[in-house]
């Protein structure tokens, strides 16, 4: 028997090892997100999955003793996916809508959020109810809390769905929109990004709140991930979650008195 | 055995065996949500059948007129054809959209979103249809073009009676599958906000969260247009058959 084969067989029975290994562990946890939310659900320059979900999901991880694996899923197929069997659970920034549980079961809210506009400086909106008009137009994203509440509240004004954030934005920033209805963070963030052509209007008009997503017969695992919820925001976990994403966002939520968050 | 008793049985058995793994999976069927929304479905599906007649029509006249071009003489117009071709086929139809709606719509105070997507769906589909005319015309020998002349033809009779009977002949199936693959690119009009079919099934999904009953239709919606497109490339090909 020659080198070569002699080194085949020895890597082909080691793999066999660690396969029987890994089979007699608990199976790992996967977790549903879409990587395009930053910075809750990004990607470091390497490539791989980072953001306080990412930081969330893997404490959940240590806690419940299994291994964790990130699957990146766009945000309107990650219900599907759930259902399908495909992932365990969903830590994406999502929001607990009555809606979404009929179709699924939600955690405990982890943190409070709410729908804010992105507005253009040439607009004359002022608030939510302005935009309810024949002559407004409306930009969303697709699949969001945002999307839904335009399309069932803001039911005269022209509604332009979009796939991407960014587009959603830029509709706003070249005054084809006359705002962008997303959370109150994003709605921040992107006025930062685009001061001279766009105006936040912050203060949530409409309370949200996010939640990991189940699966309804999925008892035990809603009821690990309370406990874990529950612990985590005990231990401080969140604030420094908070501290390490959102420093400055934290502050400037603060100093405007606008309820933030964790 | 007749042929459309062999398509009959070829499709039974198709959908028999997509029925099968349909009734293996464990999937909890709500239509009901799905049919709340059937105006959007059809409103969506009425928009993309505008959009494809729209930008077939248009993907035509500018696929001649690149083909003209790019067969020119003139080195000028020459490299303009082919600089279009080469630029179009070898980007992306999703950074066309979005740059020719985004920047160069904008530059030019072009607001309407369904006019942009059209012309980029045409020129974009135009450049393919250029080299598949092209090709066409390329394909039929000189000697035709020399007997032509041959027994006294002017070139525009040579072209009327000679060179494009063969050359359409030629070109109909690769025109047929252009045009099946421009009905379906026209769902990426979605990322400029077009509401069109695709963009309604994906709302309908978001809103229901019944993904396979709202694609299902999608696909059937997208057969409905292009199969009378193949069809009908049949029908033409055979009227345009000559004895060899």
């Amino acid at each position: 028997m020659n080198m070569v084969m002699r080194t085949f067989i020895v890597i082909l029975l080691g793999s066999l090892f660690v396969a029987a290994a890994a089979a007699s562990a608990a199976p790992p946890l996967r977790v549903g997100m879409e990587l395009s939310y930053p910075p809750f659900e990004m990607t470091d320059p390497q490539g791989r999955p980072t953001g306080v979900s990412v930081k969330l999901a893997e404490a959940l991880g240590r806690h419940l003793n299994r291994d964790v694996v990130i699957e990146n899923i766009a945000f309107d197929g990650l219900i599907p996916a759930l259902k399908t069997g495909k992932i365990d659970c969903i830590i994406s920034s999502m929001t607990a809508t009555p809606e979404r549980s009929r179709s699924i079961a939600f955690s405990e809210p982890y943190l409070k959020t709410g729908l804010a506009l992105l507005v253009g400086t040439a607009s004359p909106v002022e608030s939510a109810a302005d935009l309810d008009s024949p002559g407004r137009t409306i930009a969303v994203k697709k699949g969001t809390t945002g999307h839904h509440y335009a399309s069932t509240t803001l039911k005269r004004a022209r509604l332009l769905v979009l796939d991407k954030e960014s587009a959603a934005v830029l509709e706003v920033v070249q005054g084809k929109a006359d705002a962008f209805i997303y959370d109150s963070l994003s709605v921040y963030q992107n006025q930062k990004r685009h001061p001279g052509t766009t105006r936040g209007l912050l203060r949530p008009f409409r309370e949200e709140t996010w939640a990991v997503g189940l699966r309804p017969g999925d008892t035990q695992l809603r009821d690990q991930i309370n406990e874990f919820l529950k612990k985590f925001r005990a231990d401080g976990g969140f604030e420094k979650l908070g501290d390490e994403f959102l420093p400055e966002e934290k502050a400037a939520f603060k100093a405007q008195d606008i309820p933030f968050y964790f | 055995m007749p042929r459309w008793l062999a398509h009959t049985i070829v499709v039974i058995l198709f959908a028999a065996l997509i029925a099968l793994a349909f009734s293996r999976v464990d999937y909890a069927w709500n239509w009901s949500g799905v049919w709340e929304y059937r105006q959007k479905l059809l409103q969506g599906f009425g928009v993309t059948v505008a959009l494809s007649v729209a930008a077939l029509v248009g993907s035509t006249l500018i696929g001649i007129l690149a083909a003209l071009l790019v067969g020119s003489k003139n080195v000028l117009l020459e490299a303009v054809g082919r600089v279009y071709v080469e630029l179009i086929r070898g980007t992306p139809l999703l950074v066309q959209l979005l740059i020719g709606f985004y920047v160069v719509a904008s530059a030019v105070g072009l607001e309407n979103r369904y006019v942009v997507g059209v012309l980029v769906l045409s020129l974009f589909s135009g450049a393919y249809m250029a080299e598949i005319f092209r090709g066409g015309l390329a394909a039929i020998p000189q000697t035709q073009r020399d007997s032509a002349r041959a027994i006294g033809l002017t070139p525009w009779q040579s072209l009327r009676l000679v060179i494009l009977p063969q050359a359409v002949r030629l070109v109909l199936p690769a025109v047929a599958g252009q045009f099946v693959s421009l009905i379906k690119d026209s769902s990426l009009l979605s990322v400029i906000a077009v509401s069109e079919f695709t963009l309604a099934a994906q709302e309908v999904n978001s809103f229901t969260y019944s993904t396979l009953e709202s694609y299902l239709p999608l696909a059937a919606g997208y057969l409905l247009l292009t199969l009378p497109l193949s069809a009908l490339s049949r029908v033409l090909e055979r009227r345009f058959r000559y004895e060899t």
